[in-house]
């Protein structure tokens, strides 16, 4: 072998391992950062909607958040978001306080998937590119196609949101997250405005992204078997208050 | 001074209020009509018939009085008329703090600029007999736009909670989150007002340029003066409705980005 042809396979095989990191960096683009809630609170109204709250979840774990309607569950997830502002406490992300990142910096790695879908006016290649957009960014074609195949809907791009099911819609809501690429997941019962197979589906679809990105999650349920098929820890919330915090099959069993 | 107002109660008062005795007829012809499909204004109608007709005959009062002022006094009246339509205006604005000082910045801008401009043109003489009047029409227009925006505004942002908070949560800044129902409610501040100078002649002679031919001015340069008075209207209803909308869109998120306009009161989910 000549050495300009071994110099070419070199730079092949250079070139393969650089693709393929490329591609395993696409899959797991994700800096997993741990979240932990020290003495949150909230009160609106005169009512204490959530009360003293102090939990950690690790880089990569998926715990669930389960409880009566009205626990505070919802109220919970939004403020480690920051749509609402906390009364008392803070959430770290990643160790770092996180009234000392800006809130749409913050928002943007701690992406946040509603009960409704609320898609925006248009198409839903508008839709998926919206939170790059925000940043200055263009998301690249192959990107944006390359999203839709994770959440099974192929070709999409162009369609109007108006004409979505209700399971594509949600589909689409979740790879706009994604696109995002964010640390941390937060999803407010993603599953319970949607039939049964489409619930299904879409659960399916997310934790295999959770597990694939090793993304650090925290998912409100009302579902007691979808805590078990798909958290090891799971907490309950009682009157804005954590009643229970331990492996999912335990803590329901205490209920 | 005194015989100024004499003058004023007696040239054709008389008249006038032998006239407005028979519109007061005729509207309560109609009220009583009202009845026949359970509609009951009787009370209502009362009282704003004898509110409208005091109110103008004291205009009319002060008015006379001050037909000879300067334009510092022009410019005190039509202040007063600024703050008058802004505390009407706020009612729209419940709930925003402060809806009155918006409401009030944004009518004052509105009217201001476009007064300013016609005065400065040379468009509106500084003569407090045609400041006044027409003054007060750009501002009521201005009020109207001020409470149609910040209406729509309200209502397009309350009823779009969930696509407000999803953009906010997509890492949007406050103003993209609601830069639709920003511009909708400018659109809706607009809108009677461009309808107003399409219908133009065609539907209505406004009231200026009834006036000015009733006065002997020639009827080509009072349509003239027309149109410019309702497009005067149009801009002072634009720079309003979007003045308004700024400013409530300021007071609709905290300083940490969060959605603080709502239509009730949070629950716990």
């Amino acid at each position: 072998m000549s050495e300009t042809a071994s110099e070419l396979i070199d730079t092949t095989a250079n070139i393969e391992r650089s693709r393929t990191e490329l591609e395993s960096a696409a899959a797991l683009p994700q800096r997993a950062s741990s979240l932990e809630t020290r003495h949150l609170s909230h009160a609106a109204g005169g009512k204490v909607l959530v009360d003293d709250m102090s939990i950690h979840v690790q880089p990569g774990e998926v715990l669930a958040v389960v409880g009566a309607s009205g626990a505070g569950k919802s109220s919970f997830l939004r403020l480690i978001n920051r749509l609402d502002e906390p009364t008392g406490g803070t959430v770290l992300l990643g160790g770092q306080d996180y009234r000392g990142i800006a809130p749409q910096q913050l928002r943007r790695r701690v992406g946040m998937v509603m009960q409704t879908a609320y898609l925006f006016p248009g198409s839903v290649a508008g839709n998926i590119a919206f939170g790059p957009h925000q940043r200055g960014e263009t998301l690249s074609a192959d990107a944006l196609a390359a999203l839709l195949e994770r959440v099974g809907l192929p070709g999409y791009q162009d369609r109007e949101v108006s004409k979505l099911s209700g399971g594509e819609a949600q589909r689409i809501s979740v790879a706009r997250m994604l696109a995002n690429e964010p640390e941390v997941l937060l999803l407010d019962e993603p599953t319970s405005a949607l039939d049964e197979t489409s619930a299904r589906g879409v659960e399916e679809l997310v934790m295999s992204i959770v597990h694939e990105r090793r993304m650090t999650c925290v998912i409100v349920t009302h579902n007691a078997r979808q805590a078990e098929r798909i958290a090891r820890r799971t907490m309950m919330m009682r009157a804005g208050r954590l009643a229970a915090i331990g492996l999912t099959a335990e803590v329901l069993h205490v209920d | 001074m005194w015989i100024e107002l004499q003058n004023a109660l007696t040239s054709g008062v008389l008249i006038g209020l032998a006239q407005a005795a028979g519109a007061i007829v005729l509207c309560l012809a109609v009220v009583m009509l009202c009845r026949f499909f359970a509609v009951h204004v009787e009370r209502e109608s009362l009282i704003s018939i004898a509110r409208g007709l005091v109110q103008m005959v004291f205009v009319g009062m002060v008015l006379a009085l001050l037909l000879r002022g300067d334009l510092l006094i022009g410019a005190l009246i039509l202040l007063m008329m600024t703050l008058a339509a802004a505390v009407t205006a706020s009612r729209r604005l419940k709930g925003v703090a402060p809806g009155l000082l918006i409401s009030f910045w944004a009518i004052l801008a509105g009217s201001g600029v476009v007064i300013g401009t016609m005065l400065a043109t040379g468009t509106l003489k500084s003569n407090i007999a045609v400041l006044v009047p027409v003054g007060s029409m750009i501002i009521a227009n201005a009020m109207n736009a001020c409470a149609q925006a910040a209406e729509r505004f309200r209502a397009n942002v309350t009823t779009h909670i969930g696509q407000v908070e999803t953009a906010l949560a997509l890492g949007a800044t406050p103003t993209t989150a609601v830069a639709p129902y920003v511009q909708s409610a400018v659109y809706a501040s607009l809108l009677p007002r461009l309808d107003m100078l399409k219908s133009l002649g065609l539907v209505w002679i406004p009231g200026v340029m009834a006036g000015m031919m009733v006065s002997g001015a020639s009827p080509v340069y009072a349509g003239i003066y027309q149109f410019i008075i309702v497009a005067m209207i149009l801009a002072a209803s634009g720079i309003t409705g979007m003045v308004a909308v700024v400013l409530m869109r300021q007071r609709t998120f905290s300083a940490a980005a969060q959605l603080i306009l709502r239509q009730r009161p949070q629950t716990a989910a």
